[in-house]
């Protein structure tokens, strides 16, 4: 009896064991995000400082330059979410559809899964800034006739540099996402609807892509936050203005004074209730597929 | 493959066909229908090629800049080659080694680390009943979502205290952080596919819990922990903001060090860094792989001997 016990109750703890590293390594993700937004409102105990004030971001919001940096911030990200989703449906779609071996997926998803951003920027700036492949080949076909006469991504308030390096990573991100579901769906349901007499096209957008729905909404969110507050990529080929949130955030963050921190983590907590937005579709997301879940068993 | 699919498809579409003209006008779509779906795949075909070249030439213009001594505009091609870039790199420049052999071990460590603790979350996600589970899972996909920039000047007054600044440990706890969710992502996958069956009938047969982890979870869980811990060990290696704020200059990695180069005049230089760093990333998820061709095999004996 004792024994079995015993078990019962080491059985019932199990779970919690199981889950306690993680749950310190997110407590720590937390804290830090949560401290960063304190200091926004002007809490900084380890300076003594322990009033809550909304200055700092009632002045962050009124600096002329903050408007217009988050319009450009979201400008590059839901341009980079959207053009990213539907590059990761395409190919997703494509490997689907050719059923992929392992090294097609290698060359198309893994390399570049693996190539780091920072990399990225350096593979646009050699193909497209002013003495590039790219204008190197447009002079050879005569269709511009200098050097620089081709416009440059670095520092272009347009950022379609910036765009193009998350579309080279995120396209294949999203792939790497959705396609073990898709080309699960497609096989199982897919190819029902196909015998059934709709066209493969028809299939694909009316059965395949509905089912695949939740894995490419979390996806496209997660490169949404991503591109909203991701340092580098902005920092290496966005313009001198506006610039992109993060990179503003961080200058204010360098300052010598520490006081001016809270500017900084204003910005910060900007940033946090945005992708906090982002966080509750997915966790809406996550909600249904567990309904869906259920409604399966 | 492709011809197989048409072929069973020609034969499931056989429809009961009573009158002459509603036959041929069946087969007449049929044929349309096929002709469709062959186009299909070779849209799909040409995407996958153009993709291809995507990924391939900036990675091969990569590889020529950093062997180049001179490409003026406009040439197409390179004029000279030399290896000053990486002799430079390697040589003059106080040594990349041993900034390359700590960007290594920061990333194997965080890779372990994220990897087993993903392990655990996953085996949690996926067959036990705990308060507070789906908020647990909403709570791994956090790093996800909320930028690491914010966390990142956040924890740094933290980490300062706890005198994790400025160490190695500090950024590999940092790192292993912002990789988690991608870890138990995939592990979870792994470990829903792998199920429970195997293991209980390993325990019922009278296995401790140890031989059973070792002799059939494991093995049953490599791809997935190989996968996993390739892919932490991408992500640390590719840190640039956090492992600056949390290293504060005194932890140096490739990332930050090659990162004012990227975009400065020395084209050569910058892509000498970018073909290290990609051979380094390449490097390791080749042996990744190779550990999991000769171990899965070897699993797969096991299972039918």
């Amino acid at each position: 009896m004792k024994p079995l016990k015993a078990r019962r109750i080491r059985q019932r703890i199990t779970p919690y064991l199981l889950v306690t590293p993680t749950i310190i390594l997110v407590g720590v993700f937390v804290y830090g995000v949560v401290n960063g937004v304190l200091q926004g409102f002007g809490i900084m105990p380890f300076l003594g400082r322990t009033e809550l004030t909304l200055d700092y971001y009632i002045e962050a919001l009124n600096r002329n330059d903050f408007l217009a940096s988050l319009n450009y911030s979201l400008y590059l990200s839901l341009t980079s979410a959207v053009l990213a989703l539907i590059g990761g449906i395409a190919l997703s779609a494509a490997l689907t559809r050719v059923r992929a071996s392992r090294t097609i997926q290698l060359f198309n998803i893994q390399i570049p899964l693996m190539t780091a951003h920072t990399i990225v920027a350096l593979f646009l700036v050699s193909l497209f800034s002013g003495s590039g492949l790219f204008p190197r080949l447009l002079y050879w076909l005569g269709m511009i006739d200098d050097v620089g006469a081709f416009p440059s991504i670095i520092g272009g308030a347009s950022g379609w540099g910036i765009i193009l390096v998350y579309l080279w990573k995120e396209i294949p991100f999203i792939a790497f996402y959705t396609a073990t579901i898709m080309m699960h769906v497609s096989s199982r349901y897919g190819e029902a609807a196909n015998t059934l007499g709709a066209s493969s096209l028809r299939s694909f957008f009316s059965v395949t892509l509905p089912l695949c729905r939740g894995a490419l909404t979390k996806a496209s969110l997660i490169v949404f936050a991503f591109a909203f507050g991701s340092y580098e990529i902005p920092f290496l080929l966005g313009p001198t203005l506006p610039k992109a949130l993060p990179v503003l955030a961080y200058l204010e963050f360098q300052n010598p004074d520490i006081l001016n921190r809270s500017y900084a983590m204003a910005i910060n907590g900007i940033m946090a209730l945005i992708c906090c937005i982002a966080a509750l579709a997915y966790f809406l997301v996550l909600q249904r597929e567990r309904k869906e879940r259920k409604s399966d068993d | 493959m492709i011809e197989d699919k048409q072929g069973g498809e020609a034969n499931t579409s056989t429809q009961p066909q009573g009158r002459e003209a509603q036959g041929r006008s069946h087969a007449d779509s049929r044929q349309i229908r096929k002709a469709r779906r062959r186009n299909h795949a070779w849209v799909s075909r040409v995407f996958l090629i153009v993709h291809l070249i995507c990924v391939l030439l900036p990675l091969g213009v990569i590889v020529a800049w950093s062997f180049t001594a001179s490409w003026p505009w406009p040439d197409l091609l390179p004029q000279q080659l030399s290896s000053r870039g990486l002799v430079e790199l390697f040589l003059s420049r106080q040594g990349l080694g041993p900034v390359l052999a700590q960007s290594i071990a920061i990333a194997l460590a965080s890779a372990l680390l994220a990897t087993i603790i993903a392990a655990c979350a996953a085996r949690a996600l996926a067959f036990h009943d705990f308060f507070g589970k789906e908020l647990f899972r909403f709570a791994t996909v956090l790093p996800f979502l909320i930028p690491s920039t914010v966390f990142a000047m956040g924890i740094q007054v933290l980490f300062i205290r706890a005198g994790l600044a400025n160490t190695a440990v500090g950024v590999v706890i940092a790192h292993t952080i912002v990789a988690l969710p991608y870890a138990i992502a995939i592990m979870s996958e792994v470990t829903v596919a792998a199920g429970q069956r195997l293991e209980q009938q390993a325990r019922v047969l009278g296995a401790s819990s140890l031989r059973t982890c070792l002799h059939v979870q494991i093995p049953q869980l490599l791809p997935g922990i190989l996968s996993a811990a390739s892919m932490v060990y991408i992500i640390s290696f590719s840190q640039y903001f956090l492992t600056l704020l949390i290293g504060g200059g005194a932890v140096k990695t490739l990332a930050t060090v090659m990162f004012p180069f990227l975009t400065s005049g020395d084209r050569t230089i910058a892509s000498a860094y970018g073909l290290v760093f990609l051979l380094s990333t390449l490097m390791v998820f080749f042996l990744f792989e190779m550990l999991l061709k000769r171990f899965a095999s070897r699993e797969v004996s096991y299972f039918e001997g």
